[in-house]
C-alpha cells in the first residue's frame, strides 16, 4: 500500500510536469518564438484554455501528498518555507499573467504581461528544477525531523547545505532547457507559420544543448549521489524506464528529422515520464534524504498514514482519477487541431 | 502587547486569516454567479430569447475574472497547510488529507476543465453543451466547497477520527467524516451566503443600469432575479439555515455560543444581547439592549431553558478574543436582517411595478453589495475566533499546530508580500471588472469566440 502511494504521488508529479512543464515552456520561449502581437497571440491560444486543468496536478499531488506523507510535507514545506512563497507567488503572476492579459487590447498592457508571463514562467521551471536537485542531493535533516534551510549556504552539496549550490543549480539548468524543448517541440506541432518555423529552430537548439546538460547532470549525480546509480541496477523498473526514456530520446530525434510533429512531441514527453519515473523508483522508499545523516532520511514506510487511511484514499482516488481524465477530454475536444490564422480568444 | 509581535503563531494565525478571507471574497462570488449563469443559459436555450444569452455572456465575463483571481489566491491556502502549520499536518494529516486530497481530485480537476470551455467555448459548441459546461462549473464549485466544509467541520466537531498509538489522529470512518452533521449544516448556511453575495451583486448592477439610464431591458432582468433570489437566499440563510448552525454551536461548542452572546453568566430565560459592548474584564456587557428569554428559545427551544454563561466554563477553555467575536456575531446577524429587510422591499416595490422608478431604493441596492462579502467575512470570523484556542476542537489547540521551525521574521516577511501582491490583484480586478460593466451587456460581438 505504501509502495502504491509512493507510486502515484510520483505518477501525480511527473502528469503535472509533462502537462503543465509545456505551458511553463511555452510561456519561457513565447518572445523568442513569437516575433508581432499576432503570433505571440497564437503561443497563447496553444496555451490553450485548459493551463489551470494542468496546474490543478500539483495542487492533487499536495493533496495526495498531505494525505498519504503528512509528515513529509509538514517538514518540506516548512523547511524551505521562503523557497515555497517565492513558487506560489510566481504560479500567481503566471495565473493572472494567462488570465488577465488578454483583457485589454492595448500595446503597453500586453507588453507588459508578455514579459510577466515570461519572466514567471521561465523563473518557474528554473525553481522546480533548482526543487527536483534538491530532492536529489538530500536536505539537511536534524535531529528532530525539521529541516531549516538557507537559500545558500558554502555551495558545497554535503552537511548543512542551502537550496541553492552548484548541483541544484546544475539542475536548474537542465530544467531550462528541458522544459524549453519540451514546450518548443509542442508547439511546433501545434502552430503554423513563422511560430513553428522558429519553434522548430528553438526546439533543436535546446535540445542539443539538453543532451549535453543531461550528460553533466548524469556525471554530477554520480559525485553527489553514488548511491542512486548504483541503486538502479537492482530495480528492474528503473532500468525499463530508463530505457522508455531513451526510446523516448530517439522518438524526439526521429520526429524532428522527419517533420513529423506529433511523435517528436510523443517522444518529449516519453523522455519526461521515463527519465523521472526512473529517478523516483530508484529512490523508493526514500522521500527525503538527508545530507547530515543518512541515517536521518525520512522513508516513505516510516511516515506514511494509517494503512486503513491509506486503503480508503485508494478506492476514492482510483474512482476520481479517471473521471478527472474524462473531463479533460470532454472538454479539450473543442479546442482540438493546429491554430490556424484567426485567434482562437478575440481581443478583449 | 509585545509578546504578541514577537510570539510566530500570531502571525501564522494572521497570515492565514489574511489570506483565506482575501481568497474566500472570489469564491462566494462565483458559487452564487455559477448558478445565475446556468439559469440565464438554460432560459436562453428554451426560449430562445437573446436578453438571458447577452446576461449570460456578460456574467460569464465577470465570473471569468473572479474565477482567475479565485484559482490564484486559492493555490497558497492548500499549500500553507505544509508550510504554516505543519504541527497540524503532522497530527490530522491522516484524516484532513483525505477531503483536501478530494476536493483537487474531484473538484478541481472538473472545475478547471470547464471553466475554459465556457468562457472560450460558446462558438465552438452547441448550446445545449455549453449549457452543460456551466452546469459542470456550477457543480464543482459547490463540491469544492463541501470538501473544504468537511475539512473546517472536522475541525469545529472531529468525528470519523480515531487516535493512534502515536497520539495522531487516523481516520476510522470514511462515511461518518463526510457526513458529519456539522458539515451538512456548515455547508446549507455558507452556500445559501454565497447565493446572497451573488444575487446581491446581480441586483446591484440592475440598479447601476437603470439608475444610469442604459441597457434598461437587462437591467430589469437583473433587478428582477437578483431580488428574488436575493429575498429567499437572504431567507434561508436565517432560517433554518442559520437557526440550525446556532443549535449545533449551542449543542457542541457550548462556551463559544455564551462568548458569542456575551453571556458571563449562568441561567435561564436567557437574553439576547441586541446592541451592547462585551467588556470582559469585569465579566459584563456595557450598555445592553436585551431581549430576554430569546437565546434559551433559540438555543434549545424554550424560553425557560438553562443556558450557561462563560462562567460555567475554565477560563483556558473561553474562546481568546470574546470581543471579536462577540462582535463579528452581531454584525453578521444585523447585516442578515438588513439583507432580508431590503430585499423584502425591493420585492414588494418590483412587485407593484415601482421598483425601477424608486431612486432611493435602487441607489440602495446598488451600494449594498460589498455587505454580503463583510457578512460572510464575519460569519467565518465567528466559526473560526469561536474555535479558539482549539484548532481541532477539544482535542488539539491551535498553539501546537504551527510550523516550528519558521522562524517570525520569515512570516512577517511573506505576510506583508500577500498584502502587496494581493493590493495590485485587487486593483487589476476591479479595474478589469469595471471594465466589463462599463462595456456592458449589449456589446454587439459574441466576446469570446
Amino acid at each position: 500500500m505504501v509502495e502504491l502511494w509512493f507510486a502515484i504521488f510520483w505518477l501525480m508529479v511527473i502528469t503535472w510536469l509533462v502537462l503543465d512543464g509545456r505551458t511553463l515552456g511555452m510561456g519561457a520561449l513565447r518572445l523568442f518564438v513569437a516575433a508581432n502581437p499576432d503570433e505571440r497571440r497564437q503561443v497563447l491560444d496553444a496555451i490553450g484554455p485548459m493551463w489551470s486543468w494542468y496546474e490543478v496536478w500539483l495542487v492533487g499531488a499536495g493533496g495526495v501528498l498531505l494525505l498519504a506523507f503528512p509528515a513529509v510535507l509538514a517538514a518540506a514545506f516548512s523547511g524551505y518555507y521562503l523557497a515555497l512563497f517565492l513558487i506560489l507567488w510566481l504560479l500567481i503572476l503566471r495565473g493572472i499573467a494567462i488570465e488577465l492579459g488578454r483583457h485589454l487590447d492595448h500595446p503597453l498592457w500586453r507588453s507588459f504581461w508578455d514579459l510577466a508571463l515570461a519572466s514567471s514562467s521561465a523563473l518557474l521551471i528554473l525553481l522546480f528544477g533548482i526543487a527536483l536537485g534538491n530532492v536529489v542531493r538530500g536536505v539537511p535533516i536534524d535531529s528532530n525531523g525539521e529541516l531549516p534551510m538557507a537559500f545558500f549556504t558554502d555551495f558545497g552539496v554535503r552537511g548543512q547545505v542551502g537550496l541553492i549550490d552548484w548541483y541544484t543549480l546544475l539542475v536548474g539548468a537542465l530544467n531550462l532547457t528541458g522544459f524549453g524543448a519540451h514546450g518548443a517541440t509542442f508547439l511546433v506541432s501545434k502552430s503554423t507559420g513563422a511560430v513553428r518555423d522558429r519553434s522548430r529552430v528553438a526546439g533543436r537548439l535546446l535540445w542539443s544543448a539538453t543532451a549535453v546538460l543531461g550528460l553533466a547532470v548524469a556525471v554530477a549525480t554520480w559525485i553527489v549521489r553514488p548511491d542512486l546509480w548504483t541503486g538502479l541496477w537492482f530495480r528492474p523498473l528503473a532500468i525499463v524506464l530508463l530505457l522508455v526514456a531513451a526510446f523516448g530520446a530517439l522518438a524526439i530525434r526521429a520526429g524532428y528529422r522527419a517533420g513529423r510533429d506529433q511523435l517528436a512531441f510523443s517522444g518529449s514527453c516519453t523522455l519526461i515520464v521515463g527519465l523521472l519515473g526512473a529517478r523516483a523508483a530508484a529512490s523508493f522508499p526514500i522521500l527525503l534524504y538527508s545530507t547530515l545523516d543518512p541515517e536521518r532520511s525520512v522513508s516513505a514506510y516510516a511516515v506514511a498514514s494509517r494503512h486503513h487511511s491509506l486503503v480508503i484514499g485508494l478506492v476514492w482516488w482510483l474512482i476520481a482519477a479517471p473521471i478527472a481524465l474524462l473531463w479533460n477530454v470532454l472538454a479539450s475536444r473543442s479546442f482540438r487541431g493546429r491554430l490556424g490564422q484567426g485567434p482562437l480568444v478575440p481581443p478583449g | 502587547m509585545n509578546d504578541l509581535l514577537t510570539d510566530p503563531v500570531f502571525w501564522h494565525r494572521l497570515q492565514f486569516a489574511f489570506t483565506v478571507t482575501y481568497h474566500y471574497l472570489f469564491p462566494q462570488l462565483t458559487m452564487g454567479l455559477a448558478w445565475f449563469i446556468v439559469f440565464f443559459k438554460w432560459r436562453a436555450l428554451r426560449t430562445g430569447e437573446e436578453r438571458y444569452q447577452k446576461a449570460a455572456r456578460l456574467w460569464t465575463r465577470v465570473f471569468g475574472l473572479t474565477f482567475a483571481v479565485g484559482v490564484v489566491t486559492g493555490i497558497p491556502m492548500e499549500f500553507q497547510f505544509g508550510t504554516n502549520w505543519g504541527g497540524f499536518v503532522k497530527y490530522a494529516g491522516g484524516v484532513i488529507g483525505q477531503t483536501l486530497a478530494m476536493e483537487g481530485m474531484i473538484a478541481f480537476f472538473l472545475e478547471s476543465a470547464f471553466i475554459g470551455v465556457l468562457l472560450y467555448g460558446e462558438r465552438r459548441l452547441s448550446p445545449r453543451l455549453h449549457l452543460l459546461a456551466a452546469v459542470g462549473l456550477a457543480t464543482g464549485s459547490w463540491l469544492s466547497g463541501y470538501f473544504i466544509l468537511v475539512t473546517n467541520a472536522f475541525m469545529q466537531h472531529p468525528v470519523g477520527h480515531a487516535v493512534g498509538d502515536d497520539g495522531k489522529l487516523y481516520l476510522n470512518d470514511l462515511g461518518a467524516y463526510l457526513t458529519n452533521p456539522w458539515a451538512f449544516v456548515e455547508f446549507a448556511h455558507n452556500q445559501t451566503a454565497a447565493l446572497v453575495t451573488g444575487a446581491f451583486a446581480v441586483a446591484a448592477l440592475g440598479a447601476f443600469y437603470t439608475l444610469a439610464d442604459r441597457s434598461r431591458e437587462q437591467a430589469s432582468l437583473y433587478l428582477r432575479c437578483g431580488t428574488i433570489t436575493g429575498l429567499v437566499a437572504a431567507l434561508l440563510v436565517a432560517f433554518p439555515t442559520g437557526d440550525a448552525q446556532a443549535k449545533m454551536v449551542a449543542r457542541h461548542q457550548e462556551v463559544v455560543l455564551a462568548a458569542m452572546e456575551g453571556r458571563f453568566e449562568s441561567g435561564p430565560m436567557a437574553e439576547i444581547t441586541l446592541i451592547g459592548q462585551p467588556n470582559v474584564a469585569e465579566r459584563r456587557i456595557d450598555n445592553p439592549v436585551k431581549l430576554p428569554g430569546a437565546l434559551s428559545f433559540l438555543a434549545y427551544g424554550t424560553f425557560h431553558s438553562e443556558v450557561r454563561g462563560l462562567d460555567a466554563f475554565p477560563r483556558e477553555q473561553w474562546p481568546d478574543n470574546i470581543e471579536l467575536l462577540y462582535y463579528s456575531f452581531h454584525i453578521m446577524a444585523g447585516l442578515g436582517t438588513v439583507f432580508i429587510a431590503l430585499m423584502a422591499l425591493a420585492n414588494v416595490q418590483r412587485i407593484r411595478r415601482r421598483l425601477e422608478s424608486s431612486r432611493w431604493l435602487l441607489w440602495a441596492l446598488m451600494l449594498a453589495f460589498p455587505f454580503p462579502f463583510i457578512a460572510n467575512t464575519v460569519g467565518w470570523m465567528t466559526a473560526e475566533l469561536g474555535r479558539q484556542p482549539w484548532l481541532v476542537y477539544g482535542l488539539f489547540r491551535t498553539r501546537e499546530g504551527a510550523s516550528c521551525a519558521v522562524s517570525q521574521g520569515n512570516i512577517v516577511f511573506t505576510l506583508i508580500g500577500f498584502c502587496g501582491l494581493y493590493f495590485v490583484l485587487g486593483v487589476l480586478y476591479l479595474v478589469l471588472v469595471g471594465r466589463e460593466i462599463g462595456r456592458g451587456p449589449d456589446l454587439q460581438e459574441v466576446a469570446h469566440g
